[in-house]
């Protein structure tokens, strides 16, 4: 009985993802599903606000391909009962509180700069940026999937998942 | 004696408890057998569940992120356990990241058209779960073991308590056969004493029986005696009463009165054949032993046996080669003619007697001489040839046997150290065979008979010692008949008195008196007066019958006026008066 409304899912589902959409679209609303998840296999210092916060600040710095989508995925995310707060930013400037930070824009690289060892997991995108954060975002065989830079990481004092590490296309480690 | 116990419940008892320990033992085995696969299943339905669990704990990333290569990647390292069937990794919606399909049958396919498992697979499914929330679901299906490979395993158990049921089953039979049989020796070990009981009971009685036959039969025997005894007695003593009473008569003729006093001597000299017969067969005659050649001895018999056997019996005679005997050879003489006689009566149409002398070994290894005396008569029937030793036993009429002639042969000869021995048979003869130990001396010449003349002498003086009045006259009145002066003293203290105040020629003394005897009134006399010789006289002394006379002459009663007065020649010439 419990399975019927779980298979009408399964099934509307596996049409909608097999509807012949913009990739785009479908790529930017994997990526913004996947953003705040990463929450779950990153560890971060004590001291960092991402653990002394009520709430998880995610932050979108420069440009926002996102829009509602990453708002959605968030509502339905949270990390030991805290939720997620959005927090659109046009530059490094007002980053303090970030605990995630998606970079993206021309000054992408500048930005990373600007946000220098501050505890805050900087996820990146190829296709607008060749800026790299602790996490890439790639196009791999027509599926959303990312690199780690695990120095980076341990050089903001983040400590990120084996079980995450094993989905990277690539970790760059010390 | 074992306590009392109960042998039937205990043999019932003991196979219902080995029964039991026995089934026991094969309850228990398959006890451990259901928990042991009670447990087995509890572990491999937890095991899956733990395999699940830990696959869909890694594969939480993979599906948060809807990485099928990371998914797949997770699923195949369970390949390699052989038991594994299908492994499967879902995300929320059902759709397969991963999966592992060793019989190929449905890889890859979507939760929603993963067919059910097989009857011979166990499956289970476990949520992937990430912050709290379900995002995938794990399907693991491992491959039940086959019952048939259950059941072998559990075979080796299973046997096992089969076996050791057996084994104690086995044990407790054996055990209680043994006990069993324990009780059954110990219950023939116990009849086994009671029969030894009731045996020597029965033996006891028989001992009892026999005892108070022997005592009936000792009594026949005595009551045959002392009959047989009175019954000649009598015969004898009316001829003698009969013809004292006429010779008592005055106006008797000279030849009459001759012929009675015959009578009443014939008449005593039978009753004297009867006692000394009698004697001999109680074995307490005075025996006189001499050496004595057995062929000598039935040769001279020859004439004697001729006449006593009458003329339609024929006399043989074998005289082998036989060592010499010590006997009395008038007894011997005696022995062989009773045995003669009664051969004689055996064949009343005539026959053959055969006398065969030789020497025969006895079975103790000693030697002995034989005189086998055989017949062609009737023969006897093996109850009569075992009585033929009794006194007074006869078969013959009334007045024709005394039924002391065999008694007579039987009791000289054990007396003598030898036997009699019978061979009979109905309608084929009898032999009696006398048996007599060798001797080692040798055989001197046969002394001649003696005269039955009264010898002439010259008087002398005699003192008879005698404590019978009757007899003391008797002999007074023969000796002075015979010409001596006689003084009678009627004990052997008295005699002693009187030859210490005078002196005699010669002492007669009767042996057997009250007080001193003659045998010692004899030897008193010996150290005394060692010149004066002396007679003895007896009937019948143990005395002498076992000690002898001590080299005296002694004459036996009833005594005739020719023995008397020939013992007193010798006995006065050996003293050289």
């Amino acid at each position: 009985m419990r399975r019927a409304p779980v298979l009408f899912l399964a099934i509307a589902i596996t049409l909608l993802a097999a509807a012949p959409a913009s990739a785009d679209i479908s790529d930017t609303a994997v990526k913004a599903a996947f953003i705040p998840k990463f929450a779950r296999y990153v560890t971060w210092p004590p001291a960092a606000p991402a653990r002394t916060a009520g709430q998880m600040v995610l932050c979108i710095i420069g440009d926002d391909p996102f829009g509602a989508t990453l708002n959605q995925a968030a509502s339905s995310q949270s990390v030991d009962g805290r939720p997620f707060v959005i927090k659109r930013l046009s530059s490094a400037a007002g980053s303090g509180d970030c605990a995630i930070a998606f970079i993206d824009g021309s000054h992408a690289g500048e930005t990373l700069s600007a946000l220098g060892r501050q505890p805050i997991l900087t996820v990146t995108d190829a296709r607008s940026s060749s800026a790299r954060g602790v996490i890439h975002f790639a196009i791999v065989g027509g599926r959303v999937r990312f690199f780690i830079d695990n120095a980076q990481a341990q050089a903001r004092g983040l400590t990120i998942s084996s079980r995450l590490l094993a989905l990277a296309i690539g970790v760059n480690q010390r | 004696m074992r306590a009392f116990r109960n042998p039937l419940r205990e043999w019932r008892a003991a196979p219902a408890a080995i029964f039991l320990v026995a089934v026991a033992i094969l309850a228990a085995g398959f006890a451990i057998i259901l928990q042991n696969e009670v447990t087995f299943r509890a572990n491999r339905d937890r095991q899956a569940q733990v395999a699940a669990q830990v696959l869909a704990g890694s594969v939480t990333a993979a599906v948060d992120f809807n990485d099928p290569a990371a998914s797949q990647q997770a699923v195949d390292a369970f390949r390699v356990n052989p038991q594994v069937r299908y492994v499967g990794v879902f995300d929320r919606s059902g759709r397969v990241l991963g999966a592992y399909d060793r019989a190929a049958r449905s890889a890859l396919v979507d939760l929603a058209r993963l067919p059910p498992p097989p009857e011979s697979n166990y499956r289970v499914a476990v949520p992937i779960e990430s912050a709290g929330q379900r995002i995938g679901t794990v399907i693991y299906e491992v491959q039940r073991e086959a019952l048939s490979r259950r059941l072998t395993r559990y075979l080796t158990l299973g046997a096992l308590a089969v076996m050791a049921a057996l084994v104690i089953f086995t044990l407790g039979m054996a055990q209680a056969a043994l006990r069993r049989a324990n009780d059954e020796l110990s219950e023939r070990a116990e009849a086994l004493g009671q029969a030894n009981e009731l045996l020597a009971e029965q033996m006891e009685e028989r001992a009892k029986a026999e005892d108070q036959l022997r005592q009936s039969q000792k009594m026949q025997a005595l009551g045959q005696l002392t009959g047989g005894i009175a019954h000649d007695f009598n015969n004898l003593l009316t001829v003698i009463q009969g013809s004292a009473d006429i010779l008592s008569r005055d106006d008797l003729a000279d030849d009459r009165r001759k012929r009675f006093a015959r009578a009443i001597v014939q008449a005593a000299e039978n009753a004297a054949v009867l006692t000394s017969q009698l004697l001999a067969f109680a074995r307490r005659q005075p025996l006189k032993p001499e050496l004595v050649d057995l062929s000598t001895l039935v040769a001279s018999m020859t004439e004697l046996l001729d006449r006593t056997m009458g003329e339609r019996i024929r006399i043989e005679t074998s005289l082998g080669i036989s060592c010499p005997v010590t006997v009395d050879r008038n007894q011997l003489q005696s022995a062989v003619l009773n045995v003669a006689s009664n051969a004689r009566d055996a064949m009343p149409d005539g026959g053959t007697l055969a006398i065969a002398v030789s020497n025969v070994p006895s079975g103790s290894g000693e030697r002995m001489s034989a005189i086998a005396i055989s017949d062609t008569g009737s023969g006897m029937d093996v109850e009569t040839a075992s009585r033929i030793f009794e006194p007074f036993f006869t078969t013959k009429m009334t007045g024709k046997g005394t039924g002391l002639g065999l008694s007579q042969v039987y009791g000289f000869a054990t007396q003598s150290g030898g036997d009699v021995l019978v061979e009979s048979e109905p309608g084929k003869g009898t032999t009696v065979t006398i048996l007599l130990p060798c001797s080692d001396a040798e055989v001197v010449a046969e002394a001649k008979l003696e005269d039955a003349e009264v010898p002439q002498q010259a008087r002398a003086e005699i003192l008879v010692v005698e404590d019978n009045e009757d007899v003391g006259h008797f002999a007074e009145t023969l000796l002075s008949e015979l010409g001596h002066s006689v003084t009678l003293a009627t004990s052997g203290e008295e005699a002693l008195e009187l030859t210490r105040a005078r002196d005699f020629d010669l002492v007669f003394s009767d042996v057997v008196m009250p007080g001193m005897g003659g045998l010692r009134l004899s030897e008193q006399l010996a150290e005394e007066k060692p010149d004066l010789p002396v007679i003895l006289a007896t009937g019948y002394s143990q005395e002498i019958a076992q000690s002898g006379s001590g080299g005296r002459p002694v004459i036996l009663k009833p005594y005739r006026l020719a023995t008397l007065s020939q013992a007193l020649v010798d006995a006065m010439s050996a003293s050289g008066k």
